[in-house]
C-alpha cells in the first residue's frame, strides 16, 4: 500500500499543473474571473477532455499495477501450487522438495515425480493434480516461473548459508503464510547489511561475484 | 499547446510509464521429469571418456552440469596423457556444440539434398549393400577413420555379409615411412613407442613429438622428464631438420639443413658412429657391410649433400658419440619430401648400433595407429572405386577430399551418380558436400565405445552428455545394419561389453561398471621389457638407404606440414582453435606460407605480401609469413586451413596446400608426399594484414624472457647489492615483508591466511598453447575472429609470448603471459570507480559491474592482461550451453582479466570450511595449471611458507617479469635453461 500516496501525490501534481497552465501562472483567477475561466474551459474541451482520459488511464494503471487485490503477491505458476498448504498446513520441510540445498549452489526444484510421491494417494483426481500428472506421462518439465532473481554475476551460494544457519526465511519471507511467492528484489544492501553483522565474507569475488 | 506545456506532460508520462515498468519479465525455471541419482544441480559430474580427436587416445574426464559437458580435462588415471590434455583436446566440445552440427540425415534427390528419418536412411543403405551383394564380390567399400577393435570387427562383419573385403583405415598422417623402416630394421611392422625420459641426448630429424606427431601429450610429458632442469633428467635435445616448427624452437640447438638433406647428416652420423664403435658388441656382418654402402657420406660429402653447418655437425657427431643413452627420432613423415624412408631407416640404425639392446624402444605398447592403411594402398583401394568395380561406398568420418592431393581422384568420383557414396558425418565436410547420403553421426563425446590407443591400453569412451542434436551413434546405426533380433535391439553398448568380455578385458558386469569408472582398462601396459628386437639380417634396408637423392638439385621446394592447432583440417570447425595464435608465428586464423626472410629481402617480397605458388599440379595463394627459422630454399605451410565446406568458422579461412600435391605416392614407402618442386613463385600485389597476437619477435632489451646458462647455474653466485635499476632490483614478494618504506608509496595489503600465487617455469613451457585454450574453455572468454583480432582486440586472458633468446636470437623462448596479480597493482590504483580491487588474499579481482569501461587499467598495466569488451560476443546456438555457469559472461563495456580461477578457490574454500581446516597444498589448480603437459605452473598460498611455491621461489632462476617496476607480481617466472651445446 505503499503505492498509495504516490498515485495521490501525481494526481494533486497533474491538477495543479492544469490549473496552473490553464490560467496562465494566476490560479486565483479561476475564481475571480469565473466567466472567463469557463469560456478558456469551453474552448480548450476537446484538449482537456483528452487530458483528463490520459489522467484516469495512467491512475487505472497503477491502481491496477500496484493496488489491485493479487498485485504483488508473486507471478502466476502453471500449476497454482501454494507453498501456505504445503510448508505451513502440511509442515513439509522446505528440503524434502529442494533437496540439493545443503550440498549446493542451487537448491533445485524438486523433479515432477516428486509430486507424486504424495498425490498418488492425496487427492490425485483434483484437476491440477491431473494436470501434473500430464506432465509426468508426457515427460514435459513443469514450466514454473521464477520467483526470486540475482544478477548474473553474482553467484549466491544456498550451501554454505544454510551451514551457517542461515534460515530460509531470513531471505526468502514467510513462505509457509504465503499461497503464491511474492517476490522479493534482492539488492546488494540486504547481503552487505547481512555480512557485515555476521562479520562474514566481504571480499567482493571471494564472497558473491563471480 | 506551447513547448513548455508540451514538455510537462511529456515528464509526466514519462514517470509514471517509468514507475509501471521496472519489474523483470518472468523467465522460466523448468524442473526434471525424473532426477538422476548423480546429478545434483550446481555441482559438477565427472564422467571418464576418451579423446578421438587425434589417433593418440587421450583419456579424459568431462564435467558435467545440469546435463552439458562444459570442461574436459585429462583423466589422471589414462597411462597415456596422465590427466593432462593439448589444446585439441580442450576443444573437442566445439565439436560436440558446433552450431553447424547437422541434426538429420540428407540424400540427394536431383541435385538437391533433402532430409529423410534415420529409418530411411538405414532401409536406403540395407537395399543398396544387398544389391551390391547380388552382384558379385567386393561390391562395398569402407573407407574409415581410425576407430576402435570393437568398431572395426563390427564393420568387418557387416561387410563380411555383403561378401566384401574389410575396410581399409584411413588417416592423413599414417607415418608410412616410420612403419617401414621399423619393419626393415627391426622386422616390426608397427609404430614402436620411445621410452624417451630415460634418454640422456636426443636427436630428432624432424618428428615433430611435441605438436601432432605419434602421440604428442605423452611425448611432451616424457620429453621434459628428460630434458627440464630440476625434474632428474639432464638431457639435451638436438633438432635436425629444414624449419623449426614448436618442437625444433624446444630444441637445445635447432641444427638447420636441406629439405631431404636429413638423411644425409644420418649416414654421416652412422659413418662416424661405426668408427667408433668398431670393437663393440654389434655383430660384424652388420658393420662391414654398412661401412660398404656409407663410404661415400664422408664429412665433406656430408655438408655439401645436405647443407647442414659444419659446426652443428661437428657438435652433433660428438654429442652422439659422448651421450651414453642417446635417442634418434626419425622424420615427420609426409612432408619430408623423397629422403623420408632413408631418413627414418638411418635413425632406426643409429639407435641399434648405439644401443644395440634398444633398451628405450617399446615395442610392446606400440601406438595403435599403425593399423592404418599406407597412403598408396588406400589409393589403390580407391581405385577400383573409381573403375566402377564398387557400387557402394561408405566412408566414415574423413575428409580425403579436402586432405588428400586433389588430382588423386577422390574429388572427381565422389561427384559421380556411381558408386553410391554415404558419408557418416556430423558436419557438411567437402567430403559430405559430394556424398549422396549424408548420415550424421553423434559426437564420440555422446557414444558409447572403446578405443585402443596403444596396444595394451583399452580406453571407454561413454556419453558424458545426453544426445544433444538427436543423431544416432555410428555404432548403433552399424549394429542395426549388421544384426537383426536381438543383437540389433540391445544396441552398440550391450555389443561393446559384450565383445570386451569376450576378448578378456573385462570379466562381467560389475567389471564393466568399474572399468567405465576408471575410463578403461590399463592392465595391459607393460612397464619394462616385454617384446624386444634385433637389426634384421635381411638386409631389405639396404635398398632404401640408396634411395636417397640429392636434394640440391630440387630449387626452392614448398612443403605442407601438420599443425599443432588444426591437426590434419579436422580441427577447423572449432572457434577455440582458430582464435589460438599458432605458437610460432602468432597468427591466428589464417594460414600464412613461411619464408625465409634474407630469400625474401633478396626477392623484395615484404611480409603479408600474397604469392602465388604455382606447381605442375595446382595453384594457391598465401600471404608470406618472414621467418628465421627454416632453410632458405624452403617454404613451410601449416595444413588445416583454406575449407571449402566445413562450417562457418572453417570455410573462406586461409589456405589448403593440398591442391598443388603430386596425387602420387612415395615409390618407396607408400606415404603422401606434402612436398613439391619445382614451384613458381608470383607475386600477385596483393597484400594481407597478418592477424598476429605478438607485438615484437624481441624483448628490446627489458626484463621480459629471461635464459640462463646451465653452467652458471651450478657455479656459486656473488648476490650483487640490489638496487633499483632493470638488472639489480631485488625479487620482491607480494607479501607484507615485501614491502619498503624507501620505495613503496601504498602501505602493503593484509592478507587472510592466504596469499594466492603462481611459478612459472620456462623450461618446462614448450608453448603448446594447450593452457590458453584451457582457459577459453574454463573462462567463458570470447571468440573475437579474424576482423577484430586485426584490430588488436583479442580476448585472451592466458597468451603464449614467444620471443627470441636476447643472448642468442637463433633460441626462441616461450612465456605464458598472464595477469600478474601485482601487490602494488598499477591498475588498482586508477580505477576511478574501484571495479579493479585487492582482495584479502591477493586476488587483483575485476568488479565487472562496477566498471564502466574508461579502460586506464589496460593502459597502466605494464603486461598487457586485461582485455576491454568492445562487443557483446556471440556463442551461437548451441555452443552457449558450454558456458560455464559458474562464470559471469561478460558484456560489452566492461574489462575483464586472469582471476586465477577463482571458482575453483571458492570451491576449494566451500570444501575446507566443510572439514574445518585449511586449504592444503595443491588443492587448487587453475585450468591452465591442470592441463599443461609438462607442468610448467605450479599454484599455491604464498602465506603457508611450506608450500610448494615458497620452496620454488628459492631456486636461483626465480624472478619477475619487469620486477624493476616495483609492482611485485605474484607470477614468478623461472629462467630457462640454457644446455652448453
Amino acid at each position: 500500500m505503499t503505492a498509495l500516496p504516490v498515485i495521490a501525490a501525481a494526481l494533486a501534481a497533474i491538477f495543479i499543473t492544469t490549473i496552473l497552465i490553464g490560467t496562465g501562472g494566476k490560479p486565483l483567477t479561476v475564481f475571480t474571473f469565473f466567466a472567463q475561466t469557463k469560456a478558456v474551459f469551453l474552448r480548450n474541451k476537446g484538449a482537456l477532455a483528452a487530458l483528463f482520459a490520459s489522467v484516469f488511464l495512467v491512475a487505472a494503471f497503477l491502481f491496477a499495477f500496484y493496488g489491485a487485490s493479487g498485485a504483488g503477491i508473486g507471478p502466476e505458476q502453471p500449476i497454482p501450487f501454494s507453498h501456505r498448504v504445503h510448508a505451513g498446513v502440511k509442515a513439509i520441510p522446505c528440503e524434502f522438495c529442494h533437496s540439493y540445498v545443503r550440498r549446493s549452489t542451487h537448491p533445485g526444484i524438486p523433479p515432477v515425480e516428486k509430486c507424486f510421491y504424495c498425490h498418488n494417494d492425496i487427492i490425485p483426481r483434483y484437476p491440477w493434480i491431473q494436470k501434473e500428472r500430464e506432465y509426468f506421462d508426457t515427460k514435459t518439465p513443469t514450466p514454473w516461473k521464477k520467483v526470486f532473481y540475482l544478477p548474473e554475476h553474482v553467484l549466491f551460494n544456498h550451501e554454505r548459508h544454510l551451514k551457517m544457519e542461515v534460515q530460509c526465511r531470513e531471505c526468502h519471507g514467510a513462505i509457509e503464510t504465503m499461497d503464491r511467492i511474492s517476490r522479493k528484489r534482492f539488492k546488494m544492501g540486504f547481503c552487505i547489511t547481512c555480512h557485515q553483522e555476521k562479520k562474514a565474507n566481504l571480499g567482493c569475488w571471494l564472497a558473491c561475484h563471480n | 499547446m506551447d513547448r513548455r506545456t508540451f514538455l510537462k506532460i511529456a515528464a509526466m508520462g514519462s514517470l509514471s510509464f517509468a514507475s509501471g515498468c521496472s519489474s523483470q519479465p518472468d523467465k522460466t525455471l523448468f524442473s526434471l521429469v525424473q532426477a538422476p541419482d548423480d546429478m545434483v544441480t550446481g555441482r559438477g559430474t565427472w564422467f571418464a571418456s576418451t579423446c578421438r580427436e587425434c589417433p593418440a587416445g587421450c583419456g579424459i574426464v568431462a564435467k558435467n552440469r545440469e546435463g552439458r559437458a562444459i570442461k574436459l580435462e585429462g583423466n589422471p588415471l589414462h597411462p597415456i596423457n596422465r590427466g593432462r590434455l593439448c589444446m585439441r583436446g580442450q576443444a573437442a566440445l566445439q565439436g560436440v556444440y558446433n552450431p553447424d552440427r547437422l541434426s538429420k540425415p540428407l540424400i540427394r534427390e536431383n541435385g538437391r539434398l533433402t532430409p529423410i528419418s534415420y529409418e530411411k536412411a538405414l532401409s536406403i543403405i540395407q537395399d543398396k549393400g544387398s544389391d551390391a551383394a547380388k552382384k558379385g564380390q567386393g561390391r562395398v567399400a569402407v573407407f574409415t577413420e581410425m576407430v576402435g577393435p570393437t568398431l572395426l570387427s563390427l564393420f568387418k562383419a557387416l561387410l563380411a555379409q555383403w561378401h566384401s573385403e574389410t575396410p581399409t583405415l584411413f588417416e592423413p598422417f599414417a607415418y608410412e615411412s616410420l612403419k617401414l623402416a621399423n619393419s626393415q630394421v627391426f622386422g616390426i611392422d608397427g609404430l614402436a613407442s620411445y621410452r624417451m625420459e630415460q634418454a640422456d641426448l636426443l636427436v630428432s630429424f624432424g618428428a615433430d613429438f611435441l605438436e601432432t606427431w605419434l602421440s604428442p601429450v605423452e611425448y611432451a610429458r616424457r620429453f621434459q622428464q628428460m630434458r627440464a632442469f630440476g625434474s632428474g633428467g639432464k638431457g639435451v635435445y638436438l633438432h635436425v631438420g629444414p624449419y623449426a616448427g614448436l618442437t625444433a624452437a624446444n630444441a637445445d640447438r635447432f641444427m638447420v639443413c636441406r629439405c631431404g638433406g636429413e638423411a644425409f647428416v644420418a649416414f654421416g652420423l652412422i659413418r662416424e658412429v661405426l668408427e667408433k664403435i668398431s670393437d663393440s658388441s654389434v655383430s660384424g656382418d652388420l658393420v662391414e657391410p654398412l661401412k660398404r654402402i656409407l663410404d661415400p657420406f664422408d664429412r665433406e660429402e656430408v655438408l655439401k649433400l645436405s647443407g647442414i653447418r659444419q659446426s652443428h655437425y661437428d657438435l652433433l657427431i660428438e654429442r652422439v658419440l659422448s651421450a651414453r643413452r642417446p635417442l634418434i627420432l626419425g622424420t615427420q613423415g609426409a612432408g619430408a619430401g623423397e629422403n623420408t624412408p632413408a631418413t627414418d631407416v638411418a635413425s632406426c640404425l643409429l639407435n641399434a648400433l648405439l644401443d644395440p639392446d634398444l633398451t628405450l624402444i617399446d615395442f610392446s605398447n606400440r601406438h595403435t595407429v599403425e593399423r592404418t592403411a599406407k597412403r598408396s594402398d588406400v589409393l589403390n583401394r580407391f581405385k577400383s572405386v573409381t573403375d566402377g568395380k564398387v557400387d557402394l561406398l561408405l566412408l566414415n568420418n574423413i575428409d580425403p577430399v579436402f586432405s588428400v592431393p586433389y588430382n588423386a581422384g577422390f574429388r572427381k568420383t565422389l561427384g559421380q551418380d556411381s558408386p553410391f557414396v554415404v558419408c557418416f558425418s556430423s558436419f557438411m565436410s567437402e567430403t559430405a558436400a559430394l556424398s549422396d547420403l549424408i548420415v550424421p553421426i553423434a559426437h564420440p563425446l555422446e557414444s558409447w565405445d572403446a578405443y585402443e590407443g596403444k596396444t595394451g591400453v583399452w580406453s571407454i569412451l561413454q556419453p558424458v552428455m545426453g544426445n544433444l542434436v538427436g543423431t544416432y551413434t555410428l555404432g548403433d546405426l552399424l549394429v542395426r545394419l549388421a544384426f537383426k533380433g536381438e543383437t540389433a535391439q540391445q544396441g552398440y553398448r550391450g555389443y561393446l561389453a559384450n565383445d570386451l568380455i569376450r576378448r578378456g578385458m573385462i570379466k562381467d558386469e560389475r567389471d564393466w561398471i568399474k572399468t567405465v569408472q576408471q575410463g578403461g582398462a590399463f592392465d595391459g601396459l607393460s612397464s619394462e621389457g616385454g617384446l624386444s628386437s634385433k637389426v634384421q639380417p635381411s638386409w631389405s634396408w639396404a635398398g632404401t638407404l640408396s634411395s636417397a637423392i640429392d636434394p640440391g638439385a630440387s630449387g626452392t621446394i614448398f612443403a605442407a606440414v601438420p599443425s599443432i592447432r588444426l591437426f590434419d583440417g579436422r580441427g577447423a570447425n572449432k572457434p577455440w582453435l582458430n582464435e589460438a595464435p599458432e605458437p610460432m608465428t602468432q597468427v591466428a586464423w589464417q594460414t600464412p606460407v613461411l619464408m625465409d626472410s634474407h630469400t625474401a629481402a633478396k626477392n623484395n617480397i615484404r611480409q603479408g605480401d600474397v604469392l602465388k605458388i604455382a606447381s605442375t599440379w595446382g595453384e594457391l595463394e598465401a600471404p608470406v609469413y618472414l621467418s628465421e627459422f627454416l632453410h632458405p630454399d624452403l617454404l613451410v605451410m601449416a595444413v588445416g586451413q583454406g575449407h571449402t565446406a566445413y562450417g562457418r568458422y572453417a570455410k573462406g579461412f586461409g589456405t589448403n596446400a593440398a591442391g598443388i600435391f603430386p596425387p602420387d605416392t612415395h615409390p618407396v614407402c607408400g606415404g603422401p608426399l606434402y612436398r613439391v618442386a619445382p614451384i613458381s613463385l608470383t607475386p600477385t600485389g596483393k597484400w594481407l594484414k597478418p592477424a598476429n597476437t605478438d607485438g615484437s619477435r624481441v624483448q628490446h632489451h627489458r626484463k621480459i624472457a629471461l635464459t640462463v646458462p646451465l653452467k652458471a647455474l651450478y657455479e656459486h653466485q656473488e648476490k650483487g647489492h640490489p638496487g633499483l635499476g632493470m638488472w639489480d632490483f631485488p625479487l620482491t614478494l607480494p607479501l607484507p615483508e615485501g614491502y619498503d618504506p624507501q620505495r613503496d608509496f601504498y602501505p602493503p595489503h593484509d592478507h587472510d591466511g592466504y596469499r594466492w600465487a603462481m611459478v612459472i617455469d620456462l623450461d618446462r613451457c614448450i608453448g603448446c598453447g594447450a593452457c590458453a585454450v584451457a582457459c577459453y574453455a574454463e573462462n567463458n572468454i570470447g571468440v573475437v575472429g579474424e576482423k577484430r583480432i586485426l584490430q588488436g582486440r583479442e580476448m585472451a586472458w592466458l597468451r603464449i609470448e614467444r620471443y627470441l633468446d636476447e643472448a642468442d636470437p637463433t633460441r626462441v623462448i616461450f612465456l605464458p603471459m598472464l595477469c600478474q596479480h601485482c601487490d602494488n597493482a598499477p591498475c588498482e590504483s586508477v580505477c576511478p570507480v574501484y571495479a579493479s580491487h585487492h582482495s584479502r588474499e591477493g586476488l587483483n579481482n575485476q568488479i565487472y559491474n562496477r566498471c564502466i569501461g574508461t579502460r586506464f587499467c589496460s593502459q597502466m598495466c605494464p603486461y598487457k592482461v586485461r582485455r576491454f569488451n568492445w562487443f557483446d560476443w556471440e556463442w551461437p546456438a548451441p555452443l552457449n550451453f558450454q558456458l560455464n555457469p559458474d562464470v559471469t559472461v561478460r558484456s560489452k563495456g566492461v574489462t575483464e582479466k586472469c582471476s586465477f580461477c577463482i571458482q575453483r578457490i571458492k570451491a576449494a574454500h566451500g570444501k575446507a570450511k566443510d572439514e574445518g581446516r585449511m586449504i592444503q597444498d595443491g588443492e587448487v589448480i587453475p585450468a591452465c595449471a591442470q592441463t599443461c603437459p609438462t607442468d610448467a605452473f605450479v599454484f599455491g598460498n604464498l602465506m603457508d611458507k611450506t608450500s610448494r611455491i615458497r620452496k620454488l621461489m628459492a631456486d636461483p632462476r626465480a624472478y619477475q617479469v619487469m620486477g624493476y617496476l616495483n609492482t611485485k607480481p605474484a607470477v614468478i617466472y623461472l629462467k630457462k635453461v640454457i644446455r652448453d651445446v
